[in-house]
């Protein structure tokens, strides 16, 4: 049996060099059949394919999908630099 | 509240727009005219950095009522059309920032910004050296190259304040939050040794998702990591106060 850190940098990269998602900082964690993603991405979609790209490396596992969709909130104070 | 003689400065870093969110970040840019006077835009803005998504940010930055000031980031070259993009946003006013600098009239008070990309190579002490084999030389010296570019367009620019606009970042105070083993593919001290040594008010960069917001050079210039997912919002505002007289 792999060592699942074999198998999580895998998928880490996968997400990185996949065309369909080209995404970094996304962590990857296995514990035993279960792989969760965790980070923050800029739309709902790219979540998707982040999930279906991490199925497709490591298709013997549950995928659990815990990344956020940045929200881009309304711009608060001001920061004064004097 | 600003106060007459704030230079006010809307920056941001990292929106990675697709075609699933076309429209989303311009709508939250309504009104940035009333807080800022210029917007600074700190790389990534594209995710896979394909000739579409560069013209889909040029569209949602075309026709903003304030000055745009951008530079690219690593994803915005992952498909070697970097200088595409940059024409595309230029064709839509935006003033694309490549290793040089600019000013900016902003009323009576001129803000010269100088930037580009930016690189990395990691931070004093734990940094990679022009030693050894061709592939570690090339990736320090192309830092190295940037460094020296930004320190003599710093040194030549007339403005009365300067700001630094980059991708990776130039101290490892604005990574804290990311693993310590990446901070070499996040940034130069080199950076910041340049901006120290010819003088700024204010370094700007994106690139550390998971940073944080506030850090200092060894010299004491402010820095600000304004990557979207940092700040939480579409942009902070950061008012430069002018010195006594400059105005």
């Amino acid at each position: 049996m792999e060592a699942p850190q074999y198998v999580a940098a895998r998928v880490q990269q996968a997400l990185a060099e996949d065309g369909r998602t080209h995404e970094l900082g996304i962590r990857v964690d296995i514990r035993g059949d279960q792989l969760f993603l965790r980070g923050q991405v800029s739309g709902a979609q790219q979540r998707l394919r982040l999930g279906e790209v991490a199925h497709e490396t490591a298709p013997d596992l549950h995928v659990h999908n815990e990344i956020k969709v940045v929200e881009a909130h309304e711009p608060g104070e001001d920061e004064h630099l004097d | 509240m600003s106060t007459l003689t704030d230079l006010r400065i809307a920056a941001v870093g990292d929106i990675h727009l697709g075609e699933d969110v076309r429209g989303q970040y311009r709508q939250r840019l309504a009104g940035i005219e009333d807080r800022a006077d210029v917007f600074m835009l700190a790389g990534d803005l594209t995710r896979h950095g394909t000739l579409e998504e560069g013209r889909l940010v040029a569209d949602e930055l075309r026709g903003l009522p304030i000055p745009v000031v951008a530079v690219l980031g690593n994803h915005d070259y992952h498909s070697d059309l970097q200088y595409e993009i940059a024409a595309e946003l230029r064709d839509a006013g935006v003033v694309v920032l490549d290793d040089e600098g600019v000013v900016i009239q902003c009323g009576d008070r001129k803000l010269g910004v100088v930037g580009g990309k930016g690189f990395g190579g990691g931070f004093a002490g734990k940094c990679a050296s022009e030693f050894g084999e061709r592939e570690i030389k090339n990736f320090v010296s192309h830092t190295r190259y940037i460094a020296e570019a930004w320190k003599v367009a710093l040194k030549e620019i007339v403005a009365d304040e300067r700001v630094v606009l980059s991708h990776y970042s130039p101290i490892k105070e604005t990574l804290e939050g990311e693993p310590h083993e990446i901070y070499p593919f996040l940034g130069s001290y080199l950076l910041a040794e340049a901006v120290d040594t010819a003088g700024a008010d204010l370094i700007l960069h994106g690139h550390a998702h998971k940073g944080s917001e506030k850090g200092m050079t060894p010299g004491g210039i402010r820095v600000r990591n304004v990557a979207m997912p940092v700040l939480g919002k579409a942009y902070a505002v950061y008012c430069l106060t002018c010195d006594p007289g400059c105005a």
